[in-house]
């Protein structure tokens, strides 16, 4: 009796569980997503400027939209 | 056997996902607010300001388009008051001492109540930061503008200047 209810009540479980993670963030409740320290680049200018550096060192375009070819001068 | 076994968890998911707020539309009658507060510690009551034009906005100090609307709001509400509009704003900082600050660097002319615990924008169904509701003279929702952008000055002034006409 117990192993057949048990699978039925894992799986609630895990509905009930996983269901937690999909409540909306409401437009009016992202404050703390707003702050600084919540951004996945905390520091946007120095990643470009650093990527800028490395994609014209390594003579390579890298991931991002980045202009020059290896000279190092755009 | 598969789906026999996979239907009532299924079911009670679909149930979970189901439920959503009814969005407030055009044409409807503006709720009422009373969860805010204003500056005073009094409940917001938004019939005081029926027989008016009002824009009711809902900012917050973390929202930049918000901050850059306010002098234009305010400007426009100064500009046409005497015609019968009013703007009250909702902040829906979790910290009210935050915009407190905010309005004693940046003060504007119209009414400002507070709900942090934001049912006020739930009440509305607020779906983006800034959101204006333009309130006819008769009470209804007349105009929803989500977002701001400098652009838009000219949209929101027209609309103010229609049902200032009506």
């Amino acid at each position: 009796m117990v192993c057949r209810i048990l699978p039925k009540l894992l799986l609630l479980l895990i509905g009930v569980v996983g269901s937690q993670g999909c409540s909306p963030v409401a437009a009016w409740e992202r404050g703390n997503l707003a702050k600084k320290e919540m951004a996945l680049d905390p520091n946007p200018n120095l990643s470009h400027i650093r990527d800028h550096i490395f994609t014209s060192r390594e003579a390579s375009q890298g991931g991002r939209a980045n202009s020059g070819g290896g000279c190092g001068c755009n | 056997m598969l789906i026999k076994w996979l239907f009532k968890p299924l079911t009670f998911l679909l149930m979970l996902s189901s439920s959503q707020a009814y969005a407030l539309h055009e044409g409807q009658a503006a709720p009422q607010c009373p969860s805010a507060l204003t500056d005073k510690g009094q409940q917001l009551d938004l019939t005081a300001y029926q027989g008016k034009v009002v824009l009711i906005d809902f900012w917050a100090t973390w929202c930049g388009p918000c901050q850059k609307s306010m002098p234009f709001l305010n400007g426009l509400r100064n500009e046409r008051h005497k015609d019968g509009f009013e703007i009250v704003a909702i902040n829906v900082d979790e910290n009210t001492e935050e915009a407190r600050d905010f309005l004693k660097a940046h003060p504007v002319d119209y009414p400002v109540a507070f709900n942090p615990k934001g049912e006020c924008p739930g009440i509305f169904n607020v779906e983006a930061m800034p959101s204006s509701f333009f309130i006819d003279k008769t009470g209804k929702i007349r105009k929803i503008h989500l977002g701001y952008r400098d652009g838009d000055q000219t949209e929101i002034r027209g609309q103010i200047s229609a049902l200032l006409a009506e």
